[in-house]
């Protein structure tokens, strides 16, 4: 009796696993979201698109072309170079390069700078970078209206409460540069924004381009005076460590992009994008419709 | 902070991107937590049979599956399932989705499980005492004395494990797979008004979650009285 109930058991519960996985397999499709690493025709690209105008996502398109900005640009171009289909599953920030030491995806693309400890762990391109546009390279210190441009000098920064995104560029310009002012790491910057606000801290470090955005929606928001010393600029892809032959092929790609001088039209069409997307560019006109 | 603009710009917000709140969000966060739920039930009811079968190898086996679950947190398991299990069953096609919808299933099976063996462990041993002594044997105990009356503890307490689910799917949206706070992440991230995006959000999960823990406390009180009876 015992004995029977408990084959009975175990098959429902193969049966139950079996119904599960099949359940899921069919659904698949759906969902559209689906990468998988076998195809040698695809690329799969790690991305967090909460980042405009790096890498953001488009909500009036659906599928792979929502995913749009500059990076998701210089991706569908490596793509088409080597005569892939890309392919961009999206992650948040710190799963993206998760992603990439786990070999889930071939690379990562999200604004990555190059940093010392990036480059140990991982293969990096050279950096690439949207145009000649020095504002592009600043690295800045953002911080509220009241107090634009008293901060210029790292002296004046003393105590100073700087909010920084956690393993950053900007958090090791501010360890380096800033040696007296304290630390407070944010996990991104647009919640950082909010602590700004908030008085959570003085300042917050950031790349111009972001800056710019931030001071365009909100004019609480002004610039400190203060730019970092940055000698290497622009951003990078990150490939899986020793990941040597598609490193070379990426940095003969995005040389062959840069000599085309493409990156600066992708840069544009990715600014134009954003500006769109950002809702304060919703008028309420007359009709009372929103103008996206 | 200045907040006069708030209101506005929820409005636009509200008015541009309405249906990647509505449309995509809430039907991906429902879609995950009913697909955790359905499943993590039918899964957490053998788990629970495991744990009270009487072989102590599967009794030994289910409380490390219990354990490892509840004593791990559930982003760590979604990390796990969306990176390390793909890799491991290559032959398993499924979408990120179904990977971190899976991760919701068996982490929701081991709380149902907790959940149904408590229920049932409640009703009073006098009842299957008294079963036993009129004759009954003990699949008749259990599912004409026991299960009706462990049903009364089980189901507001499932309730609320779908609810707990629905907030803990936000979790998804580390891999961006389209739930709530996934809008939140998307709109917040290309118009950079991220306390706007939160504030919708945070009132579309209320708007969820109230009216559930209403019908779960309605049905707590329902029965509770028809217990009385």
């Amino acid at each position: 009796m015992m004995k029977m109930k408990k084959i009975a058991a175990l098959a429902l519960c193969l049966a139950l696993c079996t119904l599960m996985l099949a359940g899921c397999g069919g659904s698949a499709g759906q969902s559209g979201g689906s990468a998988s690493q076998s195809g040698e025709d695809v690329l799969i690209v790690a991305t967090s698109p909460d980042f405009a105008p790096t890498t953001f996502v488009d909500t009036s398109k659906e599928g792979q072309d929502q995913y749009v900005g500059f990076d998701i640009a210089v991706a569908q171009y490596i793509a088409d170079q080597m005569g892939k289909t890309l392919v961009i599953q999206p992650m948040s920030f710190d799963a993206c390069t998760t992603a990439v030491s786990m070999g889930t995806v071939d690379m990562a693309l999200a604004g990555f700078a190059w940093r010392e400890d990036r480059a140990e762990n991982f293969n990096l391109s050279n950096e690439y970078s949207p145009s000649d546009d020095p504002n592009l390279d600043r690295q800045v210190i953002i911080t509220l209206k009241d107090k634009e441009g008293q901060f210029t000098t790292p002296a004046d920064f003393a105590g100073v409460k700087v909010g920084v995104q956690t393993a950053s560029l900007q958090e090791s310009l501010c360890r380096e540069q800033l040696p007296d002012c304290e630390l407070v790491i944010i996990g991104d910057l647009g919640t950082g924004l909010l602590q700004l606000k908030n008085g959570d801290f003085a300042c917050m470090a950031s790349a111009y381009p972001t800056a710019e955005v931030f001071m365009n929606n909100d004019p609480d928001i002004a610039l400190a005076g203060f730019d970092f010393e940055v000698d290497d600029t622009g951003t990078v892809v990150v490939m899986q460590k020793g990941a040597d032959e598609l490193t070379a092929k990426v940095n003969e790609i995005l040389a062959k992009a840069a000599e085309e001088g493409l990156m600066g039209g992708w840069y544009a069409e990715a600014v134009e994008l954003a500006k769109s997307a950002t809702a304060s560019e919703v008028t309420f006109d007359d009709s009372g419709n929103a103008a996206s | 902070m200045n907040f006069s603009l708030i209101g506005a710009n929820i409005l636009k917000l509200l008015q541009q991107y309405w249906q990647v709140f509505l449309l995509q969000g809430v039907v991906n966060t429902l879609k995950l937590t009913s697909i955790a739920v359905l499943f993590g039930v039918v899964l957490g009811t053998l788990v629970a049979i495991c744990k009270m079968c009487r072989f102590k190898l599967v009794r030994f086996f289910i409380t490390i599956y219990i354990e490892v679950i509840r004593g791990t947190p559930i982003l760590l398991q979604l990390y796990i399932f969306y990176f390390v299990l793909p890799q491991l069953l290559p032959l398993l096609k499924m979408s990120p989705f179904m990977w971190v919808a899976l991760a919701l299933c068996i982490n929701s099976s081991a709380y149902v499980s907790e959940v149904i063996r408590a229920g049932i462990q409640a009703v009073d041993i006098g009842q299957t005492e008294a079963a036993r002594s009129l004759g009954m044997n003990s699949r008749q105990t259990m599912t004409r004395i026991v299960l009706p009356q462990a049903v009364r503890n089980i189901l507001p307490a499932l309730g609320n494990e779908f609810i707990m689910m629905l907030k803990e799917t936000s979790l998804a949206s580390t891999f961006f797979l389209g739930d709530l706070m996934t809008s939140y992440l998307l709109v917040g991230g290309a118009t950079y008004l991220r306390f706007e995006a939160l504030i919708i959000v945070g009132a579309i999960y209320l708007l969820l979650t109230y009216p559930l823990s209403q019908v779960v406390n309605a049905f707590e009180r329902k029965m509770a009285k028809d217990g009385a009876d």
